[in-house]
């Protein structure tokens, strides 16, 4: 009976096959652990704004327009997203109203999360 | 045959020539060398980040009683029954749907675990446990000169910050 080893080009076309089983298999996990990363990711960016929203909602109508456009609330949590910017704006939709909106850019700019509130001027209190 | 010399091969067939085996390796290698590269990538930006306890649902429950408790609240004694107002401890008297108050402990001194006790006229009412959850720890928390909100955090086991809120109670009678 005739015996001889594998060619050349059958080991490599099976490390071939091997090598595209791995990599698809691969690529799957990557792909589910970077869309949970992203979830961790807005989980606590969301966190910072909803604080942030806290603060904002109890600063005078009168002086929203004068407060910091950068954050006021602290921003521990969002350190693993470093670096990231924060901002809002405070826009007048219309009278006696204002629409507070706060963003978080990371990732250079790739990924955000913003949050909008709408301020009433009650005649003195806040509006909670 | 020579004892101890190895046997001669059948007619036709033969092994790898250094060439044929170097250039396998080589092609697997660079493609293990790849793989390799994009885990510890990954994995290196996995541990930046904090574990998402908000996934779990008990925290989120806990998280939603504890901010309708707070919104809620009037003031916060600073003692009820045997527990006093501190870091693992925060206790609040809140205003209920049919206009009483409550006297409302949440207790994070057991780890792993949280704790809702709410009295009614000395008596205790209602009893909510959340297990696995994270240490939870309480802190007061001021916003412009308004000291009355509270401000609740967890830290996962390698010290990443991976809850913070903060709550304030909603103005009553006005």
């Amino acid at each position: 009976m005739r015996q001889r080893g594998f060619t050349l080009i059958e080991v490599l076309f099976a490390l071939l096959i091997l090598a595209i089983v791995i990599t698809t298999t691969l690529l799957v996990f990557v792909d589910r652990t970077r869309r949970l990363q992203q979830a961790t990711e807005t989980i606590l960016a969301y966190q910072a704004l909803s604080n942030e929203a806290e603060v904002r909602r109890r600063i005078d109508f009168s002086q929203l327009d004068n407060a910091s456009i950068s954050f006021i609330s602290d921003t521990k949590i969002l350190t693993p997203l470093q670096p990231y910017q924060t901002y809002v704006t405070v826009a007048d939709t219309q009278p006696n109203l204002k629409n507070v909106t706060m963003v978080i850019r990371w990732k250079n700019g790739q990924r955000s999360a913003r949050l909008s509130m709408i301020r009433a001027d009650t005649g003195g209190t806040n509006l909670w | 045959m020579v004892n101890g010399a190895p046997a001669p091969s059948p007619a036709g067939s033969r092994g790898f020539t250094l060439i044929e085996v170097v250039v396998c390796l080589a092609l697997f290698g660079t493609f293990l060398l790849i793989i390799t590269m994009l885990t510890r990538e990954m994995n290196g930006y996995e541990k930046r980040l904090p574990v998402n306890f908000m996934a779990h649902p008990q925290v989120g429950a806990a998280l939603s009683r504890l901010r309708r408790d707070v919104l809620d609240s009037t003031n916060y004694p600073d003692t009820y029954d045997a527990y006093s107002q501190g870091p693992k401890t925060l206790i609040l008297v809140a205003v209920q749907p049919s206009g009483y108050t409550e006297n409302i402990v949440w207790d994070f001194t057991v780890p792993n675990e949280v704790r809702r006790r709410a009295y009614s006229v000395g008596n205790m009412t209602s009893e909510w446990v959340a297990h696995g959850v994270p240490s939870f720890m309480v802190k007061d928390f001021e916003i412009e000169a308004h000291p009355d909100s509270v401000r609740i955090q967890a830290y996962d086991k390698t010290g990443g910050l991976a809850v913070d809120q903060i709550f304030q109670p909603r103005r009553h009678g006005q």
